[in-house]
């Protein structure tokens, strides 16, 4: 066991959950702007579909994505026609801690877009603004907070997706093996003093992210609304 | 002009409005949930789903029969909530400057021309939460103001300011109006506001319109106590100082009535630093300071005394209400039932004011 290996998988692991939390954030930014402005059924049904993710086992999510992306599925043919491989490369762990990870940046940011005072929107539509340039001007800069402690919380989710990763990408050593997934297959086969040291790596990374979180999560007074 | 013409149904309340509102100010009156703060969004183009027609000089801001809606943006409207709503992630000058889409030389003169008109200069690089009620009052009516809007929309926007607060601020609005020339509506629970500023005024409840037309019409005492149950009634004079002693602490107001000042009935007022001879102010009386008496005293403090008429007794819940005219003015004296009794006040009666200098609070 060296250290370079240690730090491959460090690597791999920081790629994989970075990738991921990069790709979900447009979409999770906007999608929790719009469920924040919607009221009414279509905005449960969305919600329920997104919180899926967190409440379903991920190994479920795995088989769902293994089987969506396989070769039997017109996506899978289509991805496969782009001459792109997704299963069991780093692609899929991207893929797989992105899904497992955006119900946490989508929630955290729509409560961000919610606490907005809605009169500030409105006064600003009087000013001559758009529902593009609102968004930029008024409810981006309102809600930064909130969305940087989602996206710091999804980025610690990923690095910590096993089940549906392990499905979809495998435990390939150097090409698909993440931290989560070293550390099991490391106390699987009785080495458990190098699974401890890896459980130490992951503990300080997530602490960082968290610590992030919690320091700049927090809403400070000359953000809030005068009232 | 503004053409209003819409339903708005939001169960369990629903908003019906027919108006035509030709005037420079048209106060809206009514109690809490009547509609006025859903009028004004309806107007800025806030609340969706109001059925009708809206149209400000002609030009269509919504006409359900034509699937016509203009978004809030193309509207040219200033809006002032009732809280002051100022962007808390910008500085007084972000803010006032929000609504200037292609910085200029004219846009810079006229933010400085408003911040001036607003005395809020030094305001600029202060955050709104650093700001009192008052200040972030101006700065939002700053912001509205610059984008040079077609009308101005206010929601009671002294409603949160206490009273020493509310006559700082309102001879700002009587500034704008008569400075900046914007139309207004504006929304308030105060008599004494729509007084003032309003030349029209609209009463509404239940998300009805009980009353409509000039101000002086529609707000009678008995409509206005029974749509707001502590309703102050006030005496508001506006003239100008024909002259000023600064000895005594005085000043003689000659009334605007009709364009012209009316020398015949000079009051006395206190003299202000910043008035001089020629200079036009509005002064406030409250009904209850001003005392009525059966004839003329042979001496009194007061330094304003002087013959009327009464021209209307009303009974209010448990006060009385004398309307009385005196040359061009008319006053509202607030009295007791024993003093109606006592002094045998009755339409028609010839009676004497008297009202002492410092009853008199400048607004404007």
């Amino acid at each position: 066991m060296d250290a370079a290996e240690e730090i491959s998988i460090l690597a791999l692991s920081l790629q994989v959950a970075g990738v991921a939390t990069i790709a979900i954030l447009p979409i999770g930014v906007l999608l929790a702007w719009l469920l924040a402005g919607f009221r009414g059924r279509v905005r449960v049904v969305v919600e329920s579909l997104l919180t899926l993710p967190l409440v379903l086992p991920p190994t479920a999510i795995g088989i769902l994505l293994l089987t969506m992306l396989s070769k039997n599925t017109w996506l899978g043919r289509m991805i496969a026609a782009l001459g792109v491989e997704i299963l069991f490369t780093w692609r899929a762990a991207v893929l797989a801690s992105a899904v497992m990870s955006l119900p946490l940046l989508v929630r955290s940011a729509r409560t961000a877009f919610e606490e907005i005072d809605p009169r500030l929107l409105g006064v600003a539509r009087t000013l001559g603004d758009g529902p593009l340039r609102v968004f930029l001007r008024v409810a981006l800069p309102l809600a930064w907070r909130g969305i940087l402690a989602g996206t710091l919380l999804s980025f610690c989710r990923a690095l910590g997706e096993f089940g549906a990763t392990i499905l979809v990408a495998g435990n390939i050593p150097h090409r698909t093996q993440t931290l989560a997934l070293a550390i099991f297959h490391r106390s699987q086969v009785g080495r458990d003093a190098d699974a401890l040291r890896l459980v130490a790596v992951v503990s300080l990374v997530a602490f960082v992210a968290v610590y992030a979180t919690e320091r700049f999560g927090k809403r400070r007074d000359d953000t809030r609304s005068a009232t | 002009m503004i053409d209003l013409s819409f339903r708005l149904a939001q169960p369990p309340f629903s908003l019906e409005v027919e108006l035509a509102l030709a005037g420079r100010v048209t106060a809206v009156l009514g109690p809490s949930g009547s509609g006025k703060t859903t009028l004004l969004e309806v107007i800025a183009g806030l609340r969706r789903r109001a059925h009708g027609r809206v149209t400000l000089d002609g030009l269509v801001f919504l006409d359900s029969d034509r699937k016509t809606e203009l978004a809030p943006e193309r509207r040219h409207i200033g809006y002032v909530p009732q809280e002051p709503a100022l962007f808390p992630h910008l500085d007084v000058a972000g803010n006032v400057r929000y609504g200037v889409r292609v910085p200029s030389e004219a846009s810079n003169r006229r933010i400085a021309e408003t911040l001036a008109l607003l005395e809020i200069e030094k305001l600029a690089p202060r955050f709104p939460s650093t700001l009192s009620g008052g200040e972030a009052q101006r700065v939002a009516l700053a912001r509205a103001l610059v984008t040079e809007p077609r009308l101005l929309l206010l929601d009671e926007p002294l409603a949160a300011l206490d009273s020493e607060l509310r006559h700082r601020i309102l001879p700002y609005l009587i500034r704008v109006r008569d400075d900046a020339k914007v139309p207004m509506i504006y929304v308030t629970h105060h008599v004494g506001e729509a007084l003032i500023l309003a030349d029209e005024a609209v009463v509404l409840r239940a998300g009805r319109v009980e009353a409509t037309g000039p101000v002086q019409n529609v707000l009678t005492p008995k409509l206005v106590t029974s749509v707001r149950g502590d309703a102050t009634f006030e005496n508001i004079v506006r003239g100008v100082v024909i002259d000023d002693d600064r000895a005594s602490g005085t000043a003689r107001l000659a009334p605007l009535s009709g364009g012209a000042p009316d020398v015949a009935t000079l009051l006395t007022v206190p003299a202000v630093d910043v008035l001089r001879s020629g200079a036009e102010a509005t002064y406030r009386v409250a009904s209850e300071d001003v005392l009525l008496l059966r004839a003329l005293p042979g001496a009194i403090s007061a330094r304003n005394v002087f013959a009327a008429r009464v021209i209307a007794v009303e009974t209010l819940r448990t006060d009385v209400l004398v309307r009385l005219r005196a040359g061009t003015l008319e006053w509202r004296a607030l009295v007791t039932p024993a003093a109606v009794r006592e002094l045998e006040i009755a339409q028609g009666v010839e009676l004497v004011i008297a009202i002492k200098t410092h009853s008199f609070a400048r607004l404007g």
